[in-house]
């Protein structure tokens, strides 16, 4: 289930050093070894910058317009 | 002595004009003095009869006003480009009777703090979402007047009856399971209700432009379906959202959120997606009781990683939204309207 699947990695990258850092230098190679689903794929990479560098989600009503 | 400046013109000036006059219409049968509360409670952010202060609202984050009619106009102009517009804003207008009355009755059961109910207060405020729920009805049944197709007519009411249902089931289980411990909650639970509200709303919207265009049944499940999606990913947008800015606002002292937010959800005990998800890691927010420093971080990391997960499943129902988008529009590109208030590239 792709809910179980997001939940699972956003606490494995926050809980995991190794793996944020790897996330920071090559997004592209996790993504790809993880074998996400192309639609989950497409939110983490979304989720990414967020999760490795800002510690802030993205701006409320991103999902709607303006985006 | 002219003003050269020139605001940016919406792409969606026109049907908020065409949608104003219809509402305009439409309230004024109302006593004056139920009509002035009915028309502050339509000038709240995002409604149809909303004004930014610089009277340059395109320009602001967030949504056009009038955003959930224009959803509406919008589905059934992708439908049938030619369609009489008295019929769709009718329609669309029954759209934001429905949610500006749904809206009210959230704020009051929820205790917020929001500027409507300030003004209104809670009395008037539920008097004016009785009025509201009767005016959804009120619009739709003034299809008559076009010589709209009976069954067509009731098509929509049954519609908007079976949406109020859902909604009106989905808040309750929401004000019951205030009384739960967040523990005993879990992700699935929790997203069946935000189906159950927010995705009976925006359902409501796009399915209702579907149906009064004449979209075949399987045209219409589809943009049903979209609608409880983007409904969803709506409702966990603006629940890791509250909950992250609540947080900004923490009193370090004491370790929780600072008295005087708009939103009170945590303080009453909503178990939102976030908090749900942080129970499961850490001892639950909604104790109040004294926590040691270490209990504070820890707990504050679970809030965090709750809020995290919770916008990235959001994400996810969006793009579940956007893949059906992306089929239907190989077959029928959307209006760039369309697009845009949904925020689909």
């Amino acid at each position: 289930m792709e809910e179980r699947v997001i939940q699972d990695f956003v606490h494995r990258v926050t809980t995991d050093e190794v793996l944020r850092k790897e996330l920071v230098s090559d997004p592209d190679g996790v993504i790809m070894r993880e074998g996400f689903s192309p639609r989950v794929a497409r939110v983490v990479l979304r989720l990414t910058p967020h999760l490795t560098i800002h510690g802030s989600i993205g701006a409320p009503g991103c999902w709607w317009n303006r985006c | 002595m002219s003003d050269d400046t020139q605001l940016p013109v919406s792409p969606f000036a026109a049907r908020q004009q065409v949608l104003r006059e219809r509402l305009h219409l439409l309230i004024s049968m109302l006593h004056p003095a139920l009509r002035v509360d009915v028309e502050r409670a339509f000038a709240e952010r995002g409604k149809l009869l909303f004004q930014s202060p610089n009277d340059s609202s395109d320009t602001d984050a967030g949504n056009p006003p009038g955003s959930w009619p224009l959803l509406t106009m919008l589905v059934a102009q992708h439908f049938s480009p030619g369609i009489d517009t008295t019929l769709a804003a009718s329609v669309a207008i029954a759209t934001e009777c429905f949610v500006c009355a749904l809206d009210l009755l959230d704020d009051v059961e929820d205790e917020d703090r929001t500027a409507v109910i300030g003004e209104l207060g809670a009395a008037r405020a539920l008097n004016v979402s009785t009025t509201l729920l009767a005016l959804a009805q009120r619009a739709i049944l003034s299809l008559t007047l076009l010589h709209i197709d009976a069954q067509l007519i009731l098509r929509l009411l049954d519609t908007l009856q079976e949406s109020t249902l859902v909604a009106t089931a989905g808040q309750h289980r929401d004000l019951l399971a205030e009384r739960r411990e967040a523990s005993d909650l879990t992700r699935e639970e929790c997203v069946e209700i935000a189906a159950a509200k927010a995705g009976a709303i925006m359902r409501l919207a796009c399915l209702s432009g579907a149906i009064c265009a004449g979209a075949t049944e399987a045209e219409r499940a589809e943009f049903a379906e979209i609608g409880e999606l983007l409904g969803i990913a709506h409702q966990l947008d603006n629940d890791s959202h509250d909950l992250y800015y609540l947080l900004q606002s923490v009193d370090t002292s004491s370790g929780m959120p600072a008295e005087g937010s708009a939103k009170t959800d945590l303080a009453r005990g909503k178990k939102t997606l976030p908090v749900v998800l942080a129970s499961s890691m850490s001892t639950p927010l909604q104790e109040r009781r004294e926590l040691s420093d270490g209990e504070k971080q820890e707990y504050r990391r679970a809030l965090d990683e709750g809020i995290m997960t919770t916008w990235g499943i959001s994400l996810l129902y969006r793009e579940r939204a956007y893949d059906l988008l992306r089929a239907i529009s190989l077959r029928s590109p959307l209006a760039p309207e369309l697009s845009l208030l949904l925020g689909f590239k």
